[in-house]
Parts: structure tokens; C-alpha cells; sequence
């Protein structure tokens, strides 16, 4: 009969949150590989490293194993083994609640280590069920009350997400999920290149039941503007103005206590040369996949310079590093900051670098100019509407820098020179998104380039 | 169970009634006019209960019926036992009682204990004889100096909340207008003529009054003179008076304040039984408005819980404006930069206005709102006449817009009155689209689609789900920012209730694993839907739709 190693061959690249589909796989191999919990059903704890050829990729599984499996775990059925069939067992409630247990009860088990912050007792009796749709990880939601989320490709180290919100949690910050739980252990040497060195698998925060993503509220707004025939942005019933001014103040929060409880100093004037170098680059290569770049290329250069060209001392600090609507969540009590991982396909040494935060800033502003331009691309727009796009992103854009400078005292719309280069790097890079994912779309990137440059 | 006997019959109590009722706020000026004097009746209303026992209403309030010179809409009291002469007389009112009575309905008023008119003779008695028995029945003063910390509460027109009296040549106090003394509660003779009012009523059959302006009772050196511990000991006392001696009967605090605030006048539910919760109102608007159920969660969530023997009033329109003197300074410029600073907010809302017109007249925004007045916690509070959808008439200014005569028939004066149309207290709406001859009781009577027919079976819906009075309330966090989904809980009567704030048609995924296994089924219509299960469970709404569902034990 098969194990486990033989059937991931096939299970592997048909998960979602499997990172390299369509790549060749050479090998595939157990780095750990621990039983957890015996009886019916059984649940082991596997690590496996994915050989690519040229790099290899770490994956974590929970495996649950039963003699059949009733109707609700038949879907997540990996196949058939000796002992008995093979399942993802962070779909079985039974095994996701002895992970909550061992949380609870901070268990060392076989070199997994299971941790909450001290003050914390948790509620083991409730049921998880796992959330649908997410792409790179999975999340486990516990009664209404907690959410545990499992990363699927395992990065060796600390991850930034619990380390930022564990530090911004500490500073007593408002505008983020505190985390409440995390797993982890030290890799075998073979995957982590430095024997010892803490990695963290996993980690768990209250679920925000009411919580909505700020990229459907903002879409909601800019529905109602397209609706009315004649009325402004500012004079809607849905005008999203207060809530990206409420956004940004609580940017700013998370932006200051970063400053103050993680390292932060001033740029000298050789790493401005190498963050416009890197922007070149990006560029080069969005040249040849995408053409149509090609009239905004010197603009753009002359952008990048200008940023090269500043005098040193620009304030680096940790940011969030991937921020966007869908990065905010809109609670009963305000805004929250999530996901501090910065952006996932980066290695790890450059999502925790020192960064200006401007780049989270303009990150949020192309985030609204997608928000007010994504309907047009679905559907072909009246004349009128392009207008009232330009006027929807341009006043939350606006309220969003005006919630940040209350908070902080700095706008953001007064360094820029930085600011733009940003915008429209992360714009040259939505170019090639678009270009290479979703055609139609690419106007959107493209008209932004344009107006950024006039 | 526990009996009380009522026009003779025994009736089984019915202490939490005023959890599960439907109120109906009546202008008896503006109901009906039973002498063709141009101006409606008590004996008017009286004509008029079985409409609104057969619209389902379980409690009729009026505003102050009192003998008074009308200078404060009859806040201006002269003579807290007799009835306004243009109304009618005691007789009539009792005659109003049993009739409601006899339906199964209660009727309240208001009442103001604060103050009176400067033409009530305790005050003509206390001016003229200031060692006579009436002499202290008012705060007089020889100097302005004293509670300089109480603010003014109608800067427009007062200047101070001393006021000379040249005949005895003293200040007296007044929180309000200067026509409106108020009473010295210190003196233990104003109590007791006070429980005096009270039992008077009482003992006429009155079911309970809202008291109004009742955080000024007492004045405190160093104080803002507002909601101070003896105000609150003096409203223990008068609910202890009126238990012991007429059970099932209800107080309602008149206290413009945020809830947070307002929750002092329950007491530990021994002060006043209900209190309404002003926020929601102008939250319900700005949801709906921006499309988004966020102005709505937030109020929920920061509303303190109550003691069990109380109750939340709501509404969603009534005789006045909304006010937003009670809201902290974060929540005023919440407020106004997401509410009124809106143009079209502006120019409509003025907050003057009734609900038909605020919606412009859309159906289903009326039934959604209805339907969001219906089931959040609270007894709702229906204003007269927006069960048809009743129109106003912006250029009566101030607050009379929204009270003209309400439209019974397509005929003269909307059946309202036989009398001359020139000598109506008010026009009636004439306007092409919620004038009278379109928008009456008659014809919606007529018509079974009628927003009037509808609202009635909406009522009755409530009546047979004690969850909507009685349940606790808890939020469903929900896929779609623009439904707002909850449930009510009481027992096992459960009801979900699902929302669609915006305009255009929504997909909504409701996490129900807590009921799994179950059948929600639709109260209007007794469709049963599909059986909920592990996963999200899908609904569309159509624009500005809702769902009432029981969720039910039955295995389908």
C-alpha cells in the first residue's frame, strides 16, 4: 500500500495554496513527519520539502487518517494507505481541536512548539471549521471566536506578521488583530540553512465575525457614485471620504509605533541610488513584456532619478510592506491593519528590510485608483464614468493623506518626490500583472501611469 | 397567574407588555375631529380605535392633553387635571380608556414634571404670597449668581436661566422658556402634588406616561444641575408609588441623551421601565445611504445592555427633530460630516420632515426601514400616518410640517373634519403625489398591496414572535459590508433577520453553523428555505430587500 510520500505527487499541485504550479517536480521528501494524536482518527504533523530543480519549497501539512471517512471529509479524501485513507485534516474538527488544545495548553510535542501570550486562557471547546478561498495559507476559524491560520509554504524564521503584531500588540496599538496563539519550531538544517533558527508555522487571533474587507466597502462607494446621474463624489449618499480619512489616521497609528518599538534610522544617499535602481530594473524588464510601456519610459526614468537624487536621512522603518484595501478591515469600532507579511513571493530578508512608509502609503492610494476604475474594466464604460472615477480616487486619496497627517503631523502628499516614485513603480508592476493575468484590466495600471506623469 | 380586574372583567397581568408592544404616537390635534371645529378630539380618536386596533397598535401615545396656553405645544401646563378645553373633557378621556381598553390596547401621555406654565395657579400663587402654601413651590432666588454651571438649553431665545418676577421681586429659575418656571423639587409639598397628578391619571385608567424633561428635577450648587442622584431618587420613589398601587403600568424617560447616559434612568429597573434610544434612528438613514451597515453595527455595539424589566424605545420618525444636543463631541462630527453634511441630507432631512418624503416616496426603502424599525431591540414607535406614507408640507415651518391632519378619505378635509376647510388647525397635504386624494386611509384599505395592508401584516408578524420584544440581539458577521444580518433569540423562538442596505441586488454569505441542521423558514410567506449546513450559507437579496426567517428545529 501507498504512504504518504507516494500520493503528494499527484494531491500537492492540485491545492490551491500550492506555490509552484505548472513547475517540475523533481522530489518530493519528508523533513518531519510526527504523529501527534493515535486512535480514530489519527493526526500527524508532516513537513515536506518540494524539489524544483533550481530551489526547493517547504510545505507544512496536517494529515488526519481514518478506516473510512464520513460523507464531510470525503471531498478532502488524499487517498487510500496502509493504515487507512489519507485526508487534509484541517478539515476534520476533531483534529483541529487538539491543535487548539495544545495551544491551550502551550504543549511541546516532538520539537513542535505550541505558544500564547501568557495572559491569554483560551476556549478549547469550540469547533473549527476552515475558511474557503484563501490562496497562500489556511485558516481555521474556532466558534466565533478565534482564527487560526496555518502557513502552507513554510519560510524559515520568524514570521514578520506575528512578529510585527506582536510588537505593535505590546505597544498597546488599536489598529491591528493582536495575536493570541502561534506554532513553531526549528527546521531541520536541510531547509533552513541555519540549524536552530526558530520558524513559525502558524499563528491564531480573535476572529472579527463583523469585520468587512475595506476593498468591498470601497467598491460598495464607487457602485453608488456610477449609479447617480449627475451628482460629485463628495455629494453621495456613498461617499467613502470619512472612512479613508479613518483608514489613514490609523495607518499613521500603526506607521508611528512601528517607528517607535522596531529599528528605524535615516537612508543614507547610497541606498536611495539602490531603491531607484531596483525601480530601473523593475522597469526593464515591464519594458519587453508589455510594449505599451514604452511612451512613458524616459517619465518614468526622470521619476526614479528624482528619487535617486534625494539628499540622505529619508526615514526607513518596518512597514507593512503588501498594503491595500483588502489589507484593511472595517470592524464596529474602526479600522484594522492585517496581514503584516509583507509581500509573500519576496524572500524573507526583504520583506522585514527598512523601508520608507510611504511605500505603504502608496500602495493604498493605487489600491483606491483600482477600486474606482475595476467596474470600468468589467463593463464598457459610458464616457461620463471615466471622470467619476478620476474624481472617487482623487478625494479619498486625498482624505486618506489628510487622516494620516492628522495623526502623525507629516503629509504624505508633501514628499513627493518619493511618494510618486512609488506609485508608479507598484504601477509598473501592475502593468505586468495585468499584461500577463487579466488583459482588460491593463488600461487601469496604464491610465495611472499617464495621469501620474502629467 | 396573577389577575387584575379591568372594567370588571378579570384579566391575567401582563407585566412585560410593554416589551412586545407597538406603539403609536397620535397628535389628537391632527387625528380626528369629531365636532367639526376644525381641530381633532379626544372623542375623535375614540372613533378611530378600531383602525388602530385593526392595524395591530397595542399602545396609543399622546402628547400632553393638559389645559395649557399653548405656548410650548402643550409642554406649558396650567392645570395638570383638567383636559385641554378643544379636546374635549375628562369624560371624554375616559371614555377613550375603556374603549382601548376594551380592544386590548393602552394608551400613555406625556407628562412634565419639570416645570409649568407661568399660568398655573401655583405659580400665580407663588408669586403674589411668598409665605402662603405655595410660596416654595418654585426656586425663587434674590440673586442670578446660583448654578451658573447649568447651561442654557434654548440659547436662541433665552439668555439666562433666571428670569425677574417684578411682582416678587425675585428671580425664579427656568431650564426652558421663561413662560415655564420650574418646580422646587426640594420642597416635599411639590412631590406629593406631584404623585398627587400622577394617581389622578392613574386612576383614571391611564396605562403609564412618558415623563418629560426629567434629568432637571433637582438643582445642585457646583453641578451642571442635570441628571443629579436625587432626580433619580425622587424617580425611585415615584416607581415604587406606582407598582405598589397600579400594577402593569409603564414610565418612559424623555432624556435626549446618548445611551450610555439615558441607561442611568432605568436604575437597576427601578426607575423608568423604558427610555428611547435616539442614535438609531439617524444610524438606520446613514446605513441605508451609504450602503453599508456600518453606522448601524457601531451603534448596536456600543449600546450598554439594560436590566431585564426594561425596554429601548425606537422609531424612525416622530413629532419632533431629531436633536443632537445629547452626542459627544466625536459623535456629533460623525454625525453631522457623514449625515448632514451631505446635501442632499441637508436640504431633505432638516429634520423636519416624515418619512415617505425622506425616502422620496421609494416602496421598498419604506418597507426596509419598517422592517429594520420592527426588529432591531426595542418597541418601535409608529408616528401617525406613516403606515400610508403621509407626505409633509415644508413651508408650515418649524415642526408643523409634519403635523397636518391625518388623511382618512379622499373626501373634504381628508375625512378628517366636516368643518370648513379655512378653519382646519392645519391645511391638509394637497400635493399631486402624497396629497389626500391619493394617499388616504380608505383606499389603501382597499387595496391589499398597500403599504397600509403591509404594515399590518409586518405588525402581525411581530405579535407572534415574542423574540422581537423579548430576544437578545446578536449580530451575524456577514460576506457582503452592505447586508446587515442578526439574530433574535428568545427561548426557542429565534428569528434571523437579513437586510439589504443598498440599492442594487446582493449575495450574501451567513456563517450558520449554529444552527445546522435546521430549516429557516420565511415569516411572511412560511417558504422554507434550504437546510442550513457546515458551510456559508448563500442568500440573494434583491435592492434594499430583507428576510425574516424563524429558524426552526424541523428536519426538512
Amino acid at each position: 500500500m501507498a504512504d504518504v510520500i507516494d500520493l503528494l505527487p499527484e494531491w500537492l499541485p492540485q491545492q490551491r495554496w500550492f506555490g509552484a504550479k505548472g513547475r517540475r517536480i523533481h522530489g518530493i521528501s519528508l523533513l518531519a513527519d510526527r504523529t501527534i494524536m493515535e486512535g480514530n482518527p489519527t493526526c500527524r504533523h508532516v513537513l515536506v520539502q518540494v524539489d524544483l530543480g533550481e530551489d526547493k519549497e517547504t510545505y507544512q501539512l496536517l494529515l488526519g487518517c481514518r478506516p473510512e471517512l464520513p460523507e464531510r471529509l470525503v471531498h478532502v479524501a488524499i487517498g487510500a494507505t496502509g493504515d487507512g485513507i489519507l485526508y487534509d485534516g484541517l478539515h476534520d474538527y476533531v483534529v483541529t481541536q487538539v491543535m487548539l488544545q495544545m495551544l491551550a495548553e502551550q504543549a511541546d510535542e516532538q520539537g513542535l512548539r505550541f505558544r500564547h501570550l501568557t495572559e491569554v486562557a483560551l476556549r478549547t471547546e469550540l469547533t473549527g471549521i476552515v475558511m474557503s478561498a484563501e490562496q497562500s495559507n489556511t485558516s481555521v476559524v474556532f466558534g466565533d471566536d478565534y482564527i487560526l491560520k496555518l502557513f502552507r509554504k513554510v519560510s524559515p524564521g520568524l514570521n514578520p506578521d506575528l512578529e510585527i503584531s506582536r510588537a505593535l500588540a505590546e505597544a498597546g496599538c488599536t489598529a491591528i488583530v493582536p495575536p493570541l496563539a502561534w506554532l513553531e519550531t526549528d527546521l531541520p538544517t536541510a531547509a533552513s540553512g541555519t540549524p536552530g533558527g526558530t520558524t513559525t508555522l502558524g499563528m491564531m487571533q480573535p476572529f472579527l465575525r463583523s469585520a468587512s474587507e475595506g476593498w468591498q466597502l470601497a467598491v460598495t462607494s464607487v457602485r453608488d457614485l456610477y449609479a447617480e446621474a449627475d451628482l460629485h463624489a463628495d455629494e453621495v449618499g456613498g461617499d467613502f471620504a470619512a472612512e479613508s480619512e479613518r483608514l489613514g489616521a490609523a495607518t499613521a497609528e500603526v506607521h508611528s509605533l512601528l517607528r517607535e518599538v522596531l529599528p528605524s534610522r535615516g537612508a543614507d544617499a547610497e541606498e536611495n541610488h539602490a531603491t531607484a535602481k531596483l525601480m530601473h530594473g523593475r522597469l526593464d524588464d515591464a519594458l519587453e513584456v508589455v510594449p505599451e510601456l514604452a511612451p512613458f519610459a524616459e517619465d518614468l526614468r526622470t521619476a526614479y532619478d528624482a528619487l535617486a537624487e534625494l539628499p540622505p536621512g529619508v526615514p526607513v522603518q518596518r512597514v507593512h510592506g503588501d498594503f491595500h484595501l483588502g489589507q484593511a478591515l472595517r470592524t464596529d469600532s474602526g479600522w484594522v491593519l492585517i496581514d503584516f507579511e509583507g509581500e509573500p513571493a519576496r524572500p524573507l530578508a526583504e520583506r522585514t528590510a527598512l523601508m520608507s512608509p510611504l511605500r505603504d502609503v502608496a500602495g493604498m492610494l493605487r489600491s483606491f485608483d483600482y477600486a474606482a476604475r475595476h467596474l470600468l474594466a468589467e463593463q464598457p464604460a459610458a464616457a461620463g464614468l471615466e471622470y467619476r472615477a478620476n474624481e472617487w480616487a482623487e478625494r479619498n486619496t486625498d482624505a486618506f493623506c489628510t487622516g494620516y497627517a492628522r495623526a502623525t503631523g507629516s503629509d504624505p502628499r508633501d514628499d513627493d518626490v518619493l511618494l510618486r516614485a512609488f506609485e508608479l513603480d507598484k504601477a509598473v508592476y501592475e502593468v505586468v500583472y495585468e499584461a500577463r493575468n487579466r488583459p482588460t484590466w491593463l488600461p487601469i495600471p496604464l491610465g495611472s501611469i499617464e495621469r501620474l506623469l502629467r | 397567574m396573577t389577575t387584575q380586574v379591568v372594567d370588571g372583567i378579570e384579566q391575567p397581568r401582563d407585566p412585560t407588555w410593554y416589551k412586545r408592544a407597538v406603539f403609536y404616537e397620535v397628535l389628537i390635534r391632527g387625528f380626528a375631529d369629531s365636532n367639526g371645529d376644525g381641530t381633532g378630539d379626544i372623542r375623535g380618536l375614540t372613533q378611530k380605535l378600531d383602525y388602530l386596533h385593526w392595524l395591530g397598535v397595542d399602545c396609543i401615545w399622546l402628547l400632553p392633553i393638559y389645559e395649557s396656553p399653548l405656548r410650548d405645544g402643550g409642554y406649558d401646563i396650567s392645570d395638570f387635571l383638567r383636559v385641554l378645553p378643544e379636546f374635549g373633557d375628562l369624560g371624554d378621556f375616559v371614555e377613550l380608556i375603556d374603549g382601548a381598553h376594551k380592544r386590548g390596547m393602552r394608551i400613555i401621555a406625556d407628562l412634565v414634571m419639570n416645570h409649568t406654565s407661568d399660568a398655573h395657579p401655583w405659580f400665580r400663587a407663588s408669586r403674589s404670597d411668598p409665605d402662603g402654601p405655595f410660596g416654595d413651590f418654585y426656586v425663587w432666588s434674590d440673586t442670578k449668581l446660583k448654578y451658573e454651571d447649568a447651561r442654557i438649553i434654548f440659547v436662541d431665545t433665552e439668555s439666562s436661566n433666571w428670569t425677574w418676577d417684578p411682582e416678587r421681586n425675585q428671580y425664579y429659575w427656568h431650564r426652558f422658556f421663561s413662560h415655564q418656571p420650574d418646580l422646587n423639587y426640594e420642597n416635599p409639598a411639590v412631590q406629593e402634588a406631584m404623585l398627587e397628578v400622577l394617581r389622578f391619571w392613574l386612576d383614571l385608567g391611564i396605562d403609564g406616561f412618558r415623563l418629560d424633561a426629567i434629568p432637571y428635577l433637582f438643582e445642585e450648587e457646583g453641578t451642571n444641575c442635570e441628571n443629579l442622584p436625587r432626580t433619580h431618587e425622587f424617580l425611585k420613589r415615584v416607581r415604587k408609588e406606582v407598582d405598589s398601587l397600579y400594577p402593569d403600568k409603564v414610565l418612559l424617560a424623555e432624556a435626549n441623551q446618548w445611551p450610555e447616559d439615558v441607561v442611568e434612568y432605568f436604575g437597576s429597573g427601578d426607575e423608568c421601565h423604558m427610555a428611547f434610544h435616539f442614535p438609531v434612528m439617524p444610524r438606520i438613514f446613514m446605513a441605508v445611504r451609504r450602503e453599508q451597515r456600518y453606522p448601524i453595527s457601531e451603534i448596536m455595539a456600543q449600546t450598554p445592555a439594560i436590566p431585564d424589566n426594561c425596554q429601548w424605545g425606537i422609531f424612525l420618525r416622530n413629532h419632533d427633530e431629531l436633536t443632537l444636543e445629547m452626542v459627544t463631541d466625536e459623535e456629533r462630527d460623525y454625525m453631522y460630516s457623514e449625515y448632514a453634511q451631505d446635501p442632499r441630507m441637508k436640504a431633505n432631512i432638516g429634520i423636519r420632515r416624515r418619512l415617505a418624503p425622506l425616502l422620496e416616496n421609494s416602496r421598498d426603502q419604506m418597507e426596509l426601514f419598517t422592517a429594520l424599525l420592527l426588529s432591531l431591540p426595542g418597541s418601535p414607535v409608529l408616528y401617525y400616518g406613516d403606515e400610508i406614507g403621509m407626505g409633509d408640507n415644508i413651508y408650515l415651518g418649524d415642526r408643523d410640517g409634519v403635523r397636518t391632519p391625518m388623511q382618512w378619505t379622499p373626501d373634504r378635509n381628508a375625512g378628517f373634519s366636516s368643518s370648513d376647510p379655512q378653519r382646519l388647525y392645519l391645511p391638509v397635504i394637497m400635493d399631486p403625489v402624497y396629497g389626500y386624494q391619493v394617499i388616504n386611509v380608505e383606499s389603501q384599505m382597499r387595496s391589499s398591496t398597500s403599504l397600509l395592508h403591509w404594515t399590518r401584516r409586518m405588525i402581525d408578524v411581530r405579535r407572534r414572535h415574542p423574540t422581537f420584544g423579548m430576544g437578545n440581539y446578536e449580530e451575524l458577521g456577514a460576506s457582503n459590508p452592505s447586508v446587515l444580518a442578526f439574530v433574535r433569540q428568545f427561548g426557542d423562538d429565534v428569528v434571523l433577520c437579513v437586510n439589504n442596505l443598498s440599492r442594487f441586488a446582493q449575495p450574501v454569505e451567513l456563517d450558520l453553523r449554529r444552527f445546522e441542521g435546521r430549516t429557516p423558514i420565511e415569516l411572511m410567506g412560511g417558504v422554507h428555505f434550504p437546510r442550513v449546513g457546515e458551510l456559508p450559507y448563500l442568500l440573494t437579496m434583491p435592492g434594499h430587500g430583507f428576510y425574516w426567517f424563524q429558524v426552526s428545529t424541523v428536519e426538512a
